[in-house]
């Protein structure tokens, strides 16, 4: 592959992997690593191995695999999985609650979701993937990604709401800290 | 299809219209036109989804993460052949990928050279992976492979797990362990690596019969090894354990 064609490659994926790298581990700097390591092993050896109009798959697989490799929690993914169904339902509020959300508390909210479902979570809320691919991509069968998909958007959906109550204490505390002085 | 399941299917659909065309949905999607309370479910589920992509959508890499990935690039562009050095790297890899580059320069006659020991086939194939190699010869053509290593009388596996036909192979080459002629043939799937080390058993000091596989664990390299009637085989691989039990 030329200089050229990786650089459209890092160019087409690296924001979005980034921002999957960050979701699963939970800080930049470690997201940073797991997006470098991904491109480090096509670099090296990705093209000689993949098709290319399968780099988007193999780019995610390969950093969410270098991302187990390193937790290596499979025993707590499978526990998790005996958690019973999420909520469905949706209360309208909420639609507003994400909107008055800023962007790095509903990553953190995000992280915040059990990892099992939080990898599909991402790449569902990133759109470059159905739920086809991510199945694919993880290694799930699809009805699995589906029931997952259901159970980390129960579990967003509270830590949403958890966030903006953390939030929301901090304004009072905040105003009433200087009610006190004045 | 009750309301429930249609609400099983439409979790899965991404807002912005990216599944509409996908067939799988379409009876749900019919579902929720047709049903009023559905509809308002689905319209909430898209709005709050739409609400969360755009949030996550406005994330931004740390600076200097892609000039940092195309230089590394750069670096890594060397005549390393697959299965160098990998199990050394270490954060951050493009620190990594330079260190490689001065070492090469600095050693690599050296390197080229360098004894890797080991009591065992085992042992010494550990060694062999963990201290990087070249492939002789290059290919995913595995019956192509196999001739290139009887032209060299290289011993040759008698048959190998089916899961191997599974894998894409990446080249093979010649060595020797204890004087005697050892054939390398080298896989990959998925981004790890299988390097199978096989050795006649006829005069290799102390080999007893082993039909079924002995796992071991070097921490950053696992192996397995077996005989047949004719010979030792043994996997070492940069993947899980539990990956190369599965192979196998």
């Amino acid at each position: 592959m030329s200089h050229e064609a990786f650089t459209q490659l890092v160019d087409a994926h690296y924001e979005a992997l980034y921002r999957f790298a960050l979701s699963l581990a939970r800080n930049g700097a470690d997201a940073g690593d797991l997006v470098q390591q991904t491109f480090f092993i096509w670099a090296t050896k990705g093209d000689s191995l993949r098709e290319a109009d399968k780099a988007k798959s193999w780019l995610f697989t390969t950093l969410y695999r270098e991302f187990l490799r390193g937790r290596r929690r499979a025993a707590r993914a499978t526990s998790i999985e005996d958690l019973p169904p999420g909520e469905q339902e949706i209360a309208a509020e909420e639609v507003d609650r994400v909107a008055r959300l800023d962007a790095g508390t509903v990553m953190t909210a995000l992280q915040s979701v059990d990892e099992v479902f939080r990898a599909p979570l991402t790449l569902f809320y990133l759109e470059d993937f159905s739920y086809v691919e991510i199945a694919a991509t993880l290694d799930v069968p699809i009805g699995t990604v589906m029931s997952r998909l259901s159970r980390g958007k129960a579990q967003l959906r509270a830590a949403l709401a958890q966030e903006e109550r953390g939030a929301g204490a901090k304004i009072v505390a905040f105003a009433a800290a200087k009610g006190a002085k004045s | 299809m009750s309301n429930d399941e249609a609400k099983f299917l439409l979790n899965a659909y991404r807002p912005g219209g990216h599944d509409a065309g996908d067939p799988a949905m379409a009876p749900a999607l019919a579902q929720a036109r047709s049903d009023p309370a559905l509809r308002a479910w689905f319209e909430r589920e898209q709005a709050h989804g739409a609400a969360v992509a755009a949030k996550l959508r406005a994330i931004a890499p740390p600076a200097g993460l892609r000039d940092a990935i195309l230089a590394g690039a750069r670096a890594s562009r060397l005549p390393v052949e697959p299965r160098s050095r990998r199990a050394r790297w270490q954060h951050p890899v493009w620190l990594a990928a330079a260190a490689a580059i001065v070492i090469l320069l600095s050693f690599g006659a050296w390197w080229g050279f360098a004894p890797v020991g080991g009591a065992s086939l085992e042992e010494f194939a550990v060694n062999f992976v963990d201290h990087g190699f070249r492939l002789q010869k290059r290919g995913a053509d595995v019956a192509a492979l196999k001739t290139w290593l009887a032209e060299r009388q290289g011993p040759l596996p008698e048959k190998l797990p089916l899961e191997f036909a599974r894998l894409h192979a990446l080249g093979c080459r010649t060595l020797k362990f204890q004087g005697r002629d050892v054939s390398l043939v080298c896989f990959e799937r998925d981004g790890r690596e299988f390097h199978v080390f096989v050795a006649r058993r006829e005069g290799l000091s102390g080999d007893a019969m082993e039909s079924a596989p002995r796992f071991l664990d070097r921490g950053k390299l696992v192996a397995a090894t077996w005989t047949d009637a004719k010979n030792r085989y043994v996997v070492v691989s940069d993947a899980e354990m539990d990956t190369l039990k599965r192979v196998l």
